[in-house]
């Protein structure tokens, strides 16, 4: 009847519980009864009770170990003597899993702060930031912006979902207390409701009122320190633009984690709403966020949203030719949708945490490669150990008690060596990657952590050479006979290739990535960057005065030129819609108000028609410049596009002429492909560009400074060179680059740290055979290359692991961007990273077994 | 000396296993036992029993005799020693004297 047998846990009790002498028995009898009685009543009762009855003292094993001397007991001594005797992989152990360690402890706060973005809000799961929905020739994109009157409209529509909304406009301005003054970049204005809606915590003040009146500003403990120092700021004058004035009506706590929004200070937003162009629909700048109790109304609000928008914009749209729609974003998830343009809210990127997390993973696992590879090696030393300790009692458990002890040990050295580290090179880590990682170590969450990554250390590394080696046969130990190693070597040969692969990866990944960051900023932007500062008009003053800011510079000889732009080349382009003359369909292009200089300044060719002029007048008034990418859409030659009229329907500008067409540059980052440009002289300017003669830069500085002082008095001018600027826009890929060749040269280094191991242990088990061979005639190289070629083989067997995989994540990253390296190109990089892993493990075998091969064979062979 | 002295569930189990012969294991001793004297005692039970008798040297036992409805498992079977046998004939022997000693009469209260 081998259908019915009895429950397994049965058996398994009776197996663990009973004396080994008699679970044969037992377990017949229970197979036996099980069988007879499958027929009756309450068969599983009956049998389970006969189970039961059977642990009783004469059945059950003795658990005292009946001949346990108290040297296999769990013995601290035994275990440090133990790690103090094999001194070299010991250390090698303790330094690896330690490097490995401070890499992930460090990355983890990195990334737990990242991943716990915006937490920390009660409501967190029924906040929802509004964004607005545009295309650029077929293909949709997110803003992050929106302006004043959405918020009171969705709640006037939605008034059954929408429970409540908040607005935040985030705003630059010179904050003037008393002596102090400087252009805060990140100033906030929000509803009244802003301390409720959120859970940003208030160290004094009340949330629901704090926000209250006209004038009221809340300071963050930051900007409570900057401005007021150990006094106290409650019921203080900040003073804002020379204009207005603000009462500090509370300060806030440190925030309990990160969060989208970047403030300094929460100013009321009342103040902005007595200016006009708040009320329209058509504005930027502002966030709206709504709170809806559950999913589906959220739901239901998505799909209301589009006669929403209809019932307050659809006019405008039917005489635009353009339609923005508006969708809802979980606040959960404005943080990681780093795609939002126009976005003022701070965004981390997912993939790149990803990748960071990957790295931090792969690393510690070479440490564990390095350890597990070192015990085995090192259990060819200990068979004895182990032999001896069984034949005198111990146990299979107790041996692995043992062995476990001591790996654990020097994991918990390695912890408290690698937190001390981390403490100490925080502020290092912080500035080499541009971080603001904080070490929080009283914390449920890291304690949680710190013993989960040590248990998983554990059962990585320690596990099965402790297993490995309680499992030796006593007998074929002490008898002297070989123990078979052929599983174990190619266990160690994997460890080692995985090793090295995820080296040579990481090696190939930061040359690339380097190479990439390198020509995204060295590529040819069709415009000519050098000698370029970027003066910001950042105040209302130095707007008005612009034209005369413009005409001083130009005046010194050590200002060669100088255009005014709403944005500059890499900064802030606008989409709107364009009907030009002829063309039936309207299309998108993004614009640039600029002057008549603009084109000169940047040295950019015009390929038809003529550059603005300043000789003629009309010039002043609006004329327009289109890149050849918006000719090709508008699908006729660029001869035909001169002398055309185009007209942007929902702004003030119609018929302008097209004057020219100039060559595509590059006025976005390189992450995405040129798009059609209409470049006009004239309009709204928010940048100076100003060309510097570069054998004075320090005079034009001080010109500038002094200049705009002079017309904007009581503002600090801020700038910045067009080098920097643009470099900016390749912060993340040049971080990325960083990390990977840090990390790189971290995995690297563990690796070879582990082949030195091995190595030395090769030449200490292989020390006869090398005596013998020195003593018949062979050279020193010989010995070398011997023990040198099966580590060789092993890391070039990594590269043909890696090389493939490396090629694929790489040609990933690179799909990315619009404009990139092409990877054929640079098919060298990964030989060189081959051949580069292939000489470092050389030469950290060759330096080990140096030793070995000019040793005196007499020594080694007398020595029995 | 605990070792001379038998229980009555001792002396019991000692007779069933030398009524079964070579058939004294386990499960069949623990039928006998429900069979003759209809008592139910769990395997446990019994099993604590059959090993302090062991160790008094009453009984030995054997592994032997694997069938299919033990899972391919030997069973133990249990054999009496001559020390057993002993014990059992100076108890029945004992008995017997001492019912010798009883007077007739009272024997009939016992038929009532």
């Amino acid at each position: 009847m081998p259908k019915d047998l009895p429950p397994r846990l049965s058996l398994k009790l009776v197996r663990w519980l009973c004396k080994q002498e008699l679970v044969e028995e037992l377990e017949g009898n229970l197979h036996e009864y099980y069988a007879i009685h499958s027929q009756s009543n309450f068969k599983g009762l009956k049998y389970w009770y006969q189970v039961l009855n059977y642990l009783r003292p004469s059945t059950l094993k003795s658990f005292k170990n009946s001949n346990s001397g108290s040297m296999f007991i769990f013995n601290p001594v035994l275990t440090f003597r133990n790690l103090y005797r094999n001194k070299s992989t010991s250390l090698i152990s303790i330094f690896g899993f330690t490097l490995g360690l401070v890499a992930t402890i460090f990355l983890y706060f990195y990334l737990s702060g990242e991943v716990t973005t915006d937490d920390f809000h009660t409501n967190k799961n029924q906040i929802y930031r509004v964004l607005r929905v545009s295309e650029m020739n077929g293909t949709p994109y997110r803003i992050g912006v929106t302006s004043g009157p959405y918020a009171e409209a969705l709640k006037t529509d939605f008034p059954s979902d929408i429970e409540a909304t908040a607005r935040a406009l985030p705003e630059d301005g010179l904050v003037v207390v008393g002596e102090k003054r400087f252009v805060e970049d990140n100033l906030l204005f929000a509803d009244q409701n802003f301390f409720e809606f959120f859970s940003y915590p208030l160290k004094t003040g009340n949330p629901e009122t704090v926000l209250s009146t006209v004038n009221a500003v809340v300071l963050t403990q930051a900007s409570a320190k900057k401005y007021f120092g150990d006094e106290d700021p409650m019921g203080q004058v900040i003073e804002v633009d020379n204009e207005f004035e603000f009462i500090v009506s509370g300060i806030m706590d440190e925030l309990p984690g990160e969060t989208h929004i970047d403030f300094s200070m929460i100013f009321s937003i009342g103040l902005m709403e007595r200016f006009e162009w708040f009320d329209g629909w058509w504005n930027n700048g502002l966030m709206t966020y709504v709170k809806i109790p559950t999913p589906q109304q959220a739901q239901n609000v998505t799909n209301n949203l589009v006669p929403f928008i209809d019932k307050y914009m659809g006019e405008d749209f039917a005489r635009s030719g353009k339609r923005i729609d508006v969708v809802l974003e979980p606040l959960t998830e404005i943080y990681f949708n780093d795609e939002t343009r126009y976005d003022p809210a701070r965004h981390g990127n997912l993939s790149s945490i990803l990748t960071l997390a990957a790295v931090a993973i792969a690393i510690l696992f070479i440490a564990c490669f390095n350890y597990v590879n070192l015990s085995i090696a090192q259990s060819f030393m200990r068979a004895k150990e182990v032999g001896v300790r069984k034949v005198l009692g111990g146990g299979k458990s107790r041996l692995i008690i043992q062995f476990l002890s001591e790996s654990f040990l020097i994991l918990l050295l390695s912890l408290i060596l690698s937190v001390g580290l981390c403490e100490l090179l925080n502020p290092v880590f912080n500035s080499y990657f541009g971080l603001d990682v904080t070490l929080q170590w009283f914390d449920i969450n890291v304690i949680l952590f710190f013993m989960g990554l040590t248990s998983i250390i554990l059962l990585c590394a320690g596990v099965y050479p402790a297993m490995l080696l309680s499992g030796f046969k006593p007998v074929s130990i002490l008898r002297g006979g070989k123990l078979s190693s052929g599983k174990r070597v190619g266990l160690r040969k994997a460890l080692v290739v995985t090793q090295f692969s995820i080296s040579i990866f990481l090696i190939v990944a930061s040359i690339l990535i380097g190479v990439q960051t390198q020509y995204l900023n060295a590529k040819d932007l069709g415009f000519n960057k050098e000698a370029l500062v970027l003066v910001d008009l950042n105040n209302s003053e130095i707007r008005e005065n612009r034209e005369r800011f413009k005409e001083k510079l130009l005046a010194n000889s050590n200002i060669i030129g100088a255009s005014m732009v709403s944005g500059e080349p890499g900064g802030f382009h606008d989409a709107s819609s364009f009907r030009v003359t002829g063309i039936d369909a309207p299309t998108r292009m993004r614009t640039l108000f600029t002057d008549t200089e603009y084109i000169d300044l940047l040295n950019i060719d015009i390929i038809a028609g003529r550059n603005f002029s300043k000789e003629l007048a009309t010039d002043e008034e609006f004329r327009v410049i289109i890149n050849e990418r918006a000719v090709q859409e508008l699908g006729i030659s660029p001869e035909e596009v001169i002398g055309r009229k185009i007209t942007m329907p929902g702004w003030d500008i119609t018929d302008v002429p097209v004057i020219g067409v100039a060559a595509d540059y590059h006025f976005n980052t390189l992450k995405d492909a040129i798009e059609p440009l209409a470049i006009l002289s004239g309009g709204f300017h928010r940048k100076m560009l100003v060309k510097m003669n570069m054998h004075n830069v320090k005079d034009g500085l001080l010109l500038i400074d002094e200049t705009f002082e002079e017309l904007a008095s009581g503002f600090p001018m801020s700038y910045q060179f067009m080098d920097d600027r643009l470099a900016e826009l390749y912060e993340n890929e040049q971080k990325q680059a960083r990390v990977f060749s840090t990390f790189s040269g971290l995995s690297i280094f563990l690796a070879c740290l582990g082949i030195f191991g091995l190595a030395t242990y090769s030449a200490q088990r292989r020390q006869k055979e090398l005596g013998i061979r020195k003593v018949l005639g062979a050279t020193a190289q010989q010995i070398i290359g011997l023990i040198s070629r099966e580590f060789v083989w092993l890391v070039i067997v990594a590269s043909v692991v890696a090389i493939p995989v490396a090629w694929y994540f790489i040609s990933q990253w690179l799909g990315g961007y619009a404009y990139r390296i092409d990877i054929l190109d640079y098919w060298y990089v990964f030989v060189v990273g081959g051949v580069l892993a292939v000489v470092i493990a050389l030469i950290t075998v060759a330096f080990k077994t140096y030793g070995a091969a000019i040793s005196d064979p007499t020594e080694s062979i007398r020595n029995e | 000396m605990k070792g001379t002295n038998l229980g009555e569930f001792e002396e019991l189990l000692l007779l069933v296993v030398l009524i079964l012969q070579e058939e004294a294991y386990m499960l069949r001793i623990k039928d006998e036992i429900k069979n003759q004297v209809d008592r139910s005692i769990s395997m446990g039970a019994l099993h604590t029993t059959l090993a302090r008798l062991e160790q008094k040297d009453f009984l030995k036992s054997e592994m032997g005799g694997a069938t299919n409805e033990r899972g391919g498992r030997r069973k133990r079977i249990y054999e009496l020693t001559a020390d057993g046998k002993a014990a059992l004939n100076e108890v029945k022997e004992m008995r017997a004297s001492l019912w010798n000693q009883v007077p007739a009469v009272d024997l009939k209260f016992s038929h009532a």
